[in-house]
């Protein structure tokens, strides 16, 4: 467990967390090479079956990371998110996974620093919390297939 | 591609603009006027175009390649049908006036047929002396081109060095030479002219202190970009000339031949050279090794651009530059080691230091060459003393001729954003010399007809850009190529250097063409930068541009994990499996268009408002002022006088009375923004004006946000406490109004960075220095014997402004710095006035009686205002509540949401003349998009399957934007020109009816694939 | 509408824990509605089962598929060529459809994966309400088009109880009461003589008091 490295999906809305996160780059500022990025135009595209499928596929965490609350270029599709993520997370509670494996960030595009922020706290929580329940039990090749 | 050396007939032969000088203000100048669909022709003295940046290794302040970032707007230009480039030609005669010029043009023989060349290269391996190489530090450049993106995409031979012109003929597989090809002269009607030529860098060799071009490892600063350059003689890798070994310790000396009064100097300040120091000590630390032990030797620190301090802040207190303030006399090359020593004195030590290093490099600025000095003579413009062009005191693109305008370093010394805000403004005032509405044009480029690729098999081509160092630096390309090919359906996977140049994208192209791809996956920058420039390479070939996926292997691996080049590779790979599982599914798609409302929204009604809109108006558009006060003026009214020494007051007025006598502007004092919707191009805004409030609302394409900054009023040293302690404004104020009071002081005092460069406000405020200057001269001016203290923390008098430092300091101001940790402070006893600071040379604290303190309190962001314009427009700002633009270089007018521009204060801190400026170069980017009278609505629109639909409702009403609607067939409909393509009714259709186009369900399933395959 | 909402997962896991080949089968008309059986919920519903059986480390074959109605057996036929290829049938739909899949299929399990709640109408985004109990004996002619049988807590037909408190119902101050609502409405109406108008006992037998309900229509039946 000590050198456990998680897999974690980061769905970012094209407006905010993603240029945040180009721009984390720009400034070179780094983060956990774990998290990998699905753009999206907005973070209320985001399916609860989207959150659902990347944990059965075999991330360890996954999280949608939408603009400041107020500040959706779509209005309120970051306030849809959290609404999905939130049922996410009820289901992964009745079947006994942590509800914190999934999770909703909001940032500006101008925030880099809080790109790096967030991506480093998340993969700390997951790292402290292990390999996905899926994995434990020896049938990762499954939950690649 | 277009070739750029289109027959002279395709242009309608009169109403061109001429922009003389093909760097990125020429460039932007040239591609805004084609983007406004007027006419232009570009010339460069140069055989290719591209200027000063094509050479720059790194631009601050993002720090990224020049390459990539210009090189968009490169092949642009050779895009653009209404431009054409014309490179090694020269003007030698202009007749005429404003809008009906005559100019004789000179094109030099390049004896290679442009359209012919492919450019392999096989002449220069054979016949490398005749080929034009790279400038720089060395003659055997890499390749011939001064860089690999050079546009044209030709070589160029000189004639002179060609021993067997028969032998050289033959090497051409392409039969491109032109033996015969000569000079030729072309006489040509211009409307107007712009001129961007830019300015030489100083050689330090005719100075002999500093060994310049005599000491092998003292270069200058451009030749240190050239160094740590991947297209540079060492090929990116940072050695010393002497012995080929990297440098331990590097040494930077700023204004060197800049804010001198010695032999060789300039009195200027060249205005871009703290920045670069800056930048390339970071990235020698970066890039080098952050053992690489890094000092800047500087007299003041200028890092007044938006968000520089923080820049400034980073190199010293993250990247650990040492920073010394000292103007070092001279340098000693010791002979066997070929080290260089350098003494110096520190400000807080009586004794001299003297260190050793391994390589200096000379912070050299700019100067007006003699080819320049000669134009301004063919052109019939004024130049200022030092030899720059002269221009009007509050319209810096405007020269002493009328038609002529002026932008970048020609006209003072300035960065690169400065330098695309103002190539913007010269652009859209040289279009006033053209008709007023330009007849409708094709404009679209045709493409050939797309290949039918459903129901094919994806055959998918892989190509990754090392980017120089940038990726290549990193990541193990080969390795990640052998990963890709494992995929059967990918039947090409190879690397392309830097991709986005026009030798990689025609080799992109070739590929496709000749394996027949249907997919192609670029692994390089990011796509919100890179995708368009891809989606296009696609459509020349024949595809539709949505099979393309851009996997960013820049921005978000390679720069944040280039201390951990494994994980890096590890996660390249993964992102690129993402990019070629998701590209298989992808399908073609048609973007959607709509008329464009031709209105324009001003909001905020200063000088920077009214200048925009007048520029609107002028070219047609019709243009609402929205302005929250009783009346137009904004903080200028509260301004008397300019530095230069214009009455601000007789200016203002002149332009409030202009815009109420505009036929096209309506303006709307007392009015807040409460409302707005609609999309880029069919804004609708709702307003509540007047003392009543009454509502309106407005359709408009575009929108200025010109909504300004305020003055700076922090309660610091006694500010409200004390009477006599003022503001600069208060003291420019008084100057006017009490002559007496100001002739009865006997000590003034002046404190700088007041609220400014401080943890709550953490960047400069840019016009304090100047203020201060303006103020101290007019005191001296009215009242000769008052001693003026001005207490300081860095001098920036940028640019030509340093003439008044000079001055002040000539007529007796005294300067006196102080720093953060001992700052100042004011107190009164019996009345009177005493400032209390350390000095720093006498190593001892002093206090200074004084009748008046003045503060130099700078500006701050009207936080509310761009909080609520933010939160309604969705308006990205700084961490100091300015607006943010889209990109701090290259596009430092337009905003991140398309139909938004920027100028003035709100965006940072300037001067009246800058502001105007920007707002000319707002007001002529907003042209650009409403020149294209239809908007591109893209594919990513939401689509539903009738078959599926269930009826819900769920996604009416869902919609943020009332979109959908259940139609007479009874399922939902979702209209795609309205469809704003945010997918939240994708994500909430209880029936998976629906779906977003380019992002379907399938499309993200199958890059969540891509990423746990293994 | 047929209102019904997801049966806790807990159970669903239990029925099915024999099985390694499950065919879950939604249906596209009130389930979708109400975002209970729907497409959507059927893959969610699918990825959560994927995942406990990830954590069981065991393997589950799901096969999705929703049908346009699961109440008709035209549409039931839809599932013949998997039905052999699955060890049970789990149905998003409500009662009728759950029973339509196992009266057709009758070698395979079938299970419920919602509990069917109520006719019920949307009151907005994600909200419905209990307005119908199928009684077979329609009143809202004559109670200003609001039902007591659905909305009275006891289905009381000649006003209201005594646990009525300012205006709302005994079992709670989020009900209504029915009675309340109705002489509101005939107030509007003009109509409150209605009110005084008395209802015979009920005749539960057309809502099912008699047995099953059957409704042939001669002219259509075959």
């Amino acid at each position: 467990m000590e050198n456990f490295e998680p897999e974690i999906v980061a769905f970012c809305c094209h407006y905010c967390a993603y240029t945040a996160a180009d721009m984390a780059g720009s400034k070179r500022i780094s983060y956990p090479s774990n998290v990998k990025i699905i753009r999206v135009p907005c973070t209320g595209k985001v399916d609860a079956i989207h959150l659902m499928k990347a944990l059965e596929k075999g991330a360890d965490g996954v999280y949608v990371a939408g603009c400041l609350a107020g500040d959706c270029h779509f209005k309120n599709g970051n306030l849809r998110a959290q609404a999905r993520v939130d049922r996410v997370k009820k289901i992964l509670t009745e079947l006994g996974w942590e509800p914190e494996r999934v999770a909703m960030v909001n940032m500006s595009a101008g925030m880099g620093e809080k790109f790096a922020e967030t991506a480093r706290e998340f993969t700390e929580t997951i790292k402290k919390l292990g390999p996905s329940p899926g994995k434990l039990t020896g049938n990762e090749s499954k939950a690649a297939s | 591609m277009q070739k750029n050396n289109s027959s002279e007939n395709a242009l309608s032969p009169d109403r061109r603009v001429l922009v003389i000088g093909g760097g990125v203000g020429g460039i932007r100048a040239a591609l805004d006027l084609a983007e406004s669909r007027r006419d232009v022709l570009l010339i460069d003295k140069s055989y290719a175009i591209g200027g000063l940046m094509t050479q720059l290794d790194r631009t601050f302040p993002t720090n990224n390649c020049d390459l990539c970032t210009v090189s968009p707007y490169l092949s642009q230009g050779a895009r653009e049908r209404h431009l054409e480039i014309k490179p090694m030609t020269s003007l030698t005669k202009l007749e005429g006036e404003a809008g009906a010029f005559s100019a004789t043009l000179v094109t030099e023989p390049r004896y290679i047929d442009t359209d012919k060349c492919t450019a392999c290269g096989e002449c220069a391996k054979q016949f490398p002396e005749a080929v034009r190489v790279t400038p720089g530090l060395d003659p055997r450049a890499p390749t011939c081109m001064r860089y690999p993106q050079a546009t044209p995409f030709a070589f160029s031979i000189d004639m002179a060095n060609v021993t067997d012109i028969a032998a050289l003929k033959k090497v051409c597989r392409a039969d491109a030479i032109l033996a015969d090809d000569t000079r030729s002269e072309t006489v040509m009607d211009v409307a107007s002219v712009v001129l961007c030529v830019g300015a030489d860098l100083f050689d330090p060799a005719v100075l002999d202190n500093y060994g310049g071009g005599k000491f092998d490892n003292v270069v200058t600063g451009l030749e240190y970009e050239r160094i740590m350059s991947a297209s540079g003689p060492f090929q990116g890798n940072l050695v010393r000339k002497s012995d080929g070994r990297r440098p331990k310790k590097v040494a930077w000396i700023q204004c060197v031949g800049s804010r001198g009064i010695n032999k060789g100097d300039v009195p200027y300040c060249s205005g871009v050279c703290c920045m670069y120091a800056l930048k390339e000590a970071m990235v020698t630390r970066e890039r080098f090794g952050d053992d690489i032990d890094t000092t800047i030797f500087f007299m003041d620190m200028r890092t007044y651009g938006k968000d520089y301090e923080l820049y400034f802040n980073r190199a010293r207190d993250e990247y650990k530059i040492r920073m010394i303030r000292s103007r070092p006399h001279s340098i000693v090359e010791t002979a066997d080691t070929k080290n260089l020593s350098i003494t110096y004195a520190l400000e807080d030590k009586p004794v001299q230091e003297t260190e050793e290093f391994d390589m200096v490099v000379l912070s050299t600025g700019f100067r007006v060459g003699e080819d320049t000095k000669n134009l301004a003579g063919v052109l019939g413009i004024d130049r200022n003393p030092y030899d720059f062009a002269a221009t009007h005191p509050f319209n810096p693109v405007l020269t002493s001729k009328p038609g002529v305008y002026v932008c970048g370093v020609i006209e003072s010394p300035k960065d690169i954003p400065e330098t695309m805000v103002q190539a913007s403004a010269a652009a859209a005032m040289a279009v006033t010399d053209l008709p007023v509405v330009p007849k409708d044009r094709e404009m679209d480029d045709i493409f050939p007809l797309e290949r039918d690729v459903r129901g094919q098999d994806p055959k998918i081509g892989v190509f990754v850009c090392d980017c120089g160092f940038e990726i290549g630096g990193v990541l193990d390309v080969d390795k990640l190529l052998a990963a890709a090919k494992i995929h059967p359906d990918v039947a090409v996977a190879r690397a392309v250097g830097y991709g986005c140049s026009s030798e990689s994208m025609a080799n992109i192209e070739a590929m496709i063409k000749e394996n027949n791809l249907n997919r192609v996956v670029i692994g390089g920058c990011s796509p919100r930068t890179h995708e368009t420039k891809f989606q296009d390479l696609l459509q020349r070939v024949g595809l539709n541009k949505y099979l393309v996926e851009i996997v960013n292997l820049r921005d978000q691996n390679t720069w944040t994990h280039m201390n951990t080049p494994d994980r890096a590779q590890n996660k390249a790979v993964k992102l690129l499996n993402v990019g070629i599982s998701g590209v298989r599914k992808n399908r073609p798609l048609v973007d959607h268009t709509l008329p464009m409302s031709q209105n324009a929204l001003v909001v905020g009604g200063g000088v920077t408002g009214m200048t925009a809109a007048l520029k609107l108006a002028d070219q047609g558009v019709k243009t609402y002022i929205v302005e929250r006060a009783p009346a137009l003026g904004g903080l200028a009214r509260s301004i008397r006088k300019t530095i230069e020494g214009e009455d601000v007051g007789v200016f203002v007025q002149g332009l409030v009375e202009k815009v109420a006598a505009h036929d096209n502007i309506q303006v709307l004092t007392r009015s807040i923004i409460v409302d707005h919707s609609g999309m880029p191009g069919l804004f609708k805004t709702g307003i509540q004006t007047g003392v009543r409030m009454n509502y309106m609302q407005i359709d408009h394409g575009v929108t200025v946000l010109a909504t300004g900054a305020m003055a700076n009023r922090p309660a610091q040293y006694g500010l409200g406490t004390f009477p006599d302690v003022m503001t600069q404004l208060e003291m420019d104020s008084l100057l006017e109004d009490d002559a007496a009071r100001i002739q009865a002081m006997e000590q003034v005092v002046m404190i700088q960075c007041v609220g400014s460069r401080e943890p709550e406000n953490p960047n400069c405020s840019r016009i304090c220095c100047q203020a201060a200057m303006k103020n101290a001269l007019r005191i001296k001016e009215i009242s000769p014997d008052t001693q003026i203290y001005v207490l300081y923390r860095d001098m920036r008098t940028y640019g030509f402004q340093e003439e008044y430092y000079r001055k002040a300091r000539d007529l007796g101001v005294k300067f006196i710095r102080f720093s953060l940790e001992m700052r100042p402070k004011v107190v009164e006893t019996d009345n009177m006035l005493a400032v209390h600071t350390h000095d720093f040379i006498l190593d001892s604290d002093i206090e200074i009686a004084a009748d008046c303190v003045v503060l130099s309190t700078g500006l701050i962001a009207d936080d509310e205002t761009t909080e609520d314009l933010g939160l309604m427009f969705h308006l990205p700002r700084t961490i100091d509540n300015y607006f943010l633009e889209d990109h701090v270089k290259l596009r430092p007018v337009d905003m991140a949401q398309r139909g938004f521009f920027l100028a003035g204060t709100a965006h940072s801190p300037k001067t009246i003349r800058e502001s105007i400026t920007q707002a000319q170069a707002a007001a002529g980017r907003a042209q650009t998009l409403l020149a294209k009278k239809e908007i591109n609505l893209g594919a990513c629109v939401a689509k539903v399957d009738p078959d599926k639909c269930a009826s819900c409702l769920v996604c009416v009403r869902a919609c943020p934007f009332d979109v959908p609607f259940i139609n007479a067939e009874g399922v939902s409909q979702i209209d795609a020109d309205k469809c704003h393509g945010c997918g939240v009714c994708a994500g909430d259709c209880p029936a998976k009816a629906i779906q977003l186009l380019a992002y379907e369900d399938d499309q993200i399933l199958a890059k969540l694939d891509g990423l746990f395959e293994r | 509408m047929i209102t019904a909402e997801q049966k806790p997962i807990q159970e669903i896991i239990q029925y099915i824990a024999p099985y390694g080949r499950i065919l879950l089968v939604g249906c596209n008309e009130c389930v979708t509605v109400c975002a209970a059986g729907g497409r959507k919920e059927v893959g969610l519903l699918a990825s959560a089962l994927h995942l406990n059986s990830l954590k069981q480390g065991k393997t589950i074959d799901i096969k999705e598929i929703t049908l346009e109605r699961q109440c008709d057996p035209e549409y039931v036929e839809e599932l013949a060529p998997y039905i052999d290829g699955a060890d049970a049938v789990v149905s998003m739909a409500c009662g009728c459809g759950v029973q339509s899949v196992a009266a057709r299929y009758k070698t395979s399990p079938v299970f419920p994966a919602v509990n069917t709640r109520f006719m019920g109408a949307s009151l907005g985004q994600g909200v419905w309400a209990e307005r119908c109990k199928g009684c077979g004996d329609c009143v809202l002619g004559i109670t200003g088009g609001i039902c007591p049988v659905a909305r009275c807590s006891k289905h009381l037909l000649n006003g209201p109880c005594g646990g009525t408190s300012n205006g709302q119902c005994e079992i709670g101050p989020e009900t209504d009461c029915a009675w309340r609502l109705i002489w509101e409405r005939l107030k509007e109406l003009g109509m409150e003589d209605r009110y005084e108008d008395l209802m015979n006992a009920k005749d539960w037998r057309p809502g099912g008091a008699a047995g099953p309900g059957k409704i042939i229509r001669e002219d259509l039946a075959q």
